[in-house]
């Protein structure tokens, strides 16, 4: 309950916060977009980012003043309720203002929003070369962000976004970025190897690294085997979800219905799906040998054998009879989920 | 209704072990909800202003899952609704703040639940009209993803507010559905789930939005329904002090809030059996607080009035004993949906 000695503490806040929120209210109603404003501003969001309305007033002081600069230099009129810094600063200084807060509350939607909001602006008020090297800024700072936390979906998506700003405006004869961004996340998986949001980008960025590299066949296949081969790797540790999803991910690659925007090797026949799936449930099988308690292994098992006998119409009923069981014993509280296996396979 | 969280923690965290048999305190918990609006002496009521509709929202649906539908003075709630609409149909979270998905949602919902239809024509000329109309110009009519506000980037979980309160609204049709179904589609990933925009990793939040959205539109048939039910039942905490619970991603801690939108989604895809029910029961049991009411995201933690939503929510789909039918799809009394509805 409410400590004695922090009444008074917590009244004074209270009444410094709502007086601050009184001000900011009026002086916005009053169109009053100057650079106290948009100071007072600042220190309500230092006190409360997730105040999403602060954040549009924010935004339309700046978008008055960017439509107001343009009149001043043409102009020469002074107006008392514009900024008086040039844009370039105002821009610079509200990226600056923001990166803190984005420290203090990496998962503040508000923040983020407004950050690409005004860089997208901003590209309409500064020459090309200034709008990439503010991308470019940006993605250092992702980067950072991400190094915090590797798993913030925000900072995710947020990088995402960055790489398809630069590569929208890279010239026509450049490359892509899917080759740094492909050497990223191998950066970020050798530091932790449960990443599954490094390991998920890692995914989406490989067919269009190879269509980029021109790869052909060989190549291909080549990238597919040292993906498999590295979560085998990663399967040292049989409770890696992370490797396990990822393993399911390059898997699913090898189906017929696999989109080409999303397929790693373009000519699979059918005796190449099925070489690949008895390489994989060989190699799981011996996994066992270490580990008969890692219901992963049997899940994985289960799957792949199921995929398998599509393929092939080989139905490796025996062994998938006591992969269930392993499953049940080890996996009881999804029971429910073994049982309807069961009958779907009419074991 | 205010977001502030505590005065109480959830579970053991208070101090005191937790009885053997567990059960639900109903009469604390209306209680705790019914006093949120005083806590007016509390510097976290004035910061979480920004989450005022929505706790309204969350307040009103959890008193009328916990049987209490009449707590809440039916005028002064609708009183307060309207006092943050907009001249453009859109709703802020308390008055003076800006229009959003967000909070548009839950007035929608809560009007909904109040079955306010009425007043809304009363009190706003066309006001459902006008409200459909603001969902509306949200959408990108190109891509068919949905903006939250005039400034926002789109987010799937902004389609499954404009699909829920447009069809309660019986206005559906004044968006293009196909296309924002075509864009979810396009959020989907090999594990079956879905992000918050295309390439996005699967998130449970979202998987909650996008199968939302997709029951919505009677389009469940284009889910990979037993890939994506698998990866929703391994998000179930096995072992060790949060077992029975569920998280949001691989890897990450158990929470009675994402309990709710695993949970929600398996019911969704007629799966709910696919976890251990009896213990996401005690799970979320155990993260009351059994002095004030409310309940926490995991024990020991600050209980709010999210989390207990969501944990009632939660205990409903599971049939626990004495609480309203709760649906999946809407997060609202399951007499309510149908009765408007009609399924
Ligand atoms: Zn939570």
């Amino acid at each position: 309950m409410e400590r004695e000695g922090d009444g008074e503490k917590e009244r004074k806040s209270i009444a410094e916060y709502r007086a601050l929120l009184d001000q900011v209210n009026t002086k916005v109603e009053e169109k009053q977009y100057s650079e106290e404003v948009l100071a007072l501003t600042s220190r309500l969001l230092k006190k409360n980012p997730e105040y999403y309305t602060i954040w549009n007033y924010r935004r339309l002081i700046l978008l008055n003043h960017f439509a107001r600069d343009v009149t001043t230099t043409l102009e020469h009129d002074s107006t008392p309720l514009t900024l008086s810094k040039s844009t370039n600063d105002i821009i610079v200084g509200d990226l600056q203002f923001i990166v803190p807060l984005l420290i203090q509350y990496p998962k503040c939607y508000w923040i983020w929003n407004y950050r690409l909001w005004l860089l997208e602006e901003a590209e309409k008020q500064v020459d090309k070369g200034t709008t990439v090297r503010l991308w470019k800024d940006e993605l250092a700072l992702v980067g950072k962000m991400l190094d915090r936390d590797e798993r913030n979906f925000h900072g995710w998506g947020y990088r995402r976004n960055i790489v398809s700003q630069l590569e929208r405006l890279a010239e026509p004869e450049q490359k892509t970025m899917a080759e740094q961004e492909f050497a990223y996340t191998s950066k970020m998986m050798r530091a932790a190897l449960q990443n599954f949001s490094a390991l998920h980008y890692r995914l989406k960025l490989i067919p269009k690294l190879l269509d980029e590299r021109q790869a052909d066949g060989a190549a291909r296949r080549k990238m597919l085997d040292e993906e498999l081969e590295s979560m085998q790797e990663a399967l040292i540790d049989p409770f890696n979800q992370s490797a396990w999803f990822y393993h399911q991910y390059l898997m699913s690659t090898l189906s017929e219905d696999c989109p080409r925007d999303a397929a790693i090797v373009l000519d699979l026949s059918r005796d190449d799906r099925i070489h690949y799936y008895e390489q994989e449930v060989e190699r799981i099988k011996e996994m066992l040998e270490d580990f008969d308690d890692c219901k992963w292994i049997y899940e994985a098992l289960v799957q792949y054998s199921i995929e398998y006998h599509q393929l092939t119409d080989i139905k490796p009923k025996n062994d998938l009879q006591f992969w269930l069981d392993e499953l049940q014993r080890l996996d009881p509280m999804r029971s429910g989920r073994w049982k309807d296996l069961r009958e779907a396979l009419k074991l | 209704m205010a977001l502030v969280s505590g005065p109480g923690r959830g579970g053991s965290g208070g101090g005191h072990t937790l009885p053997e048999e567990l059960h639900l305190y109903i009469d604390k918990h209306v209680h705790y909800i019914q006093t949120l609006d005083t806590r007016k002496d509390e510097y976290e009521y004035w910061l979480t202003e920004h989450l005022r509709l929505n706790g309204l929202y969350w307040g009103l649906t959890a008193l009328h899952l916990l049987g209490r539908p009449d707590v809440l003075k039916r005028e002064e709630v609708l009183d307060f609704v309207f006092s943050c609409m907009h001249e453009d149909g859109g709703f802020g979270a308390a008055p003076g703040h800006d229009a959003h998905m967000l909070y548009t949602a839950s007035a929608v919902q809560i009007l909904a639940t109040l079955d306010a239809f009425g007043d809304l024509e009363t009190r706003v000329c066309g006001g459902r009209m006008r409200i459909g109309q603001f969902i509306a110009s949200l959408q990108d009519r190109k891509t068919g993803t949905i903006h939250g506000d005039k400034y926002g980037e789109p987010d799937t979980r902004f389609i499954a507010c404009a699909f829920m309160a447009l069809s309660l609204l019986c206005l559906l049709p004044i968006i293009n559905v196909p296309l924002s179904i075509r864009y979810i589609q396009s959020c989907a990933n090999p594990d079956g789930g879905y992000g918050s925009s295309p390439g996005a990793e699967s998130h449970s939040g979202q998987i909650f939005a996008c199968l939302s959205a997709l029951s919505i539109a009677n389009a469940l048939r284009t889910v990979n329904t037993d890939r994506l039910a698998g990866w929703l039942s391994e998000r179930q905490i096995t072992s060790g002090p949060g077992v029975g619970g569920l998280n949001g991603r691989p890897e990450k801690k158990e929470d009675v809030c994402y309990s709710w939108w695993v949970l929600s989604s398996l019911a969704m895809l007629s799966r709910r059996h696919w976890v251990d029910g009896e213990a996401l029961k005690r799970f979320i049991l155990s993260c009351q607080d059994e002095v004030n009411g409310g309940i926490s995201d995991r024990p020991g933690d600050m209980v709010d009035v999210f989390h207990t939503v969501f944990g009632v929510a939660g205990l409903s789909l599971l049939g626990y004993e004495g609480l309203e039918e709760v649906d999946p799809v809407y997060c609202m009394p399951r007499s309510i949906t149908r009765r408007i509805l009609g399924k």
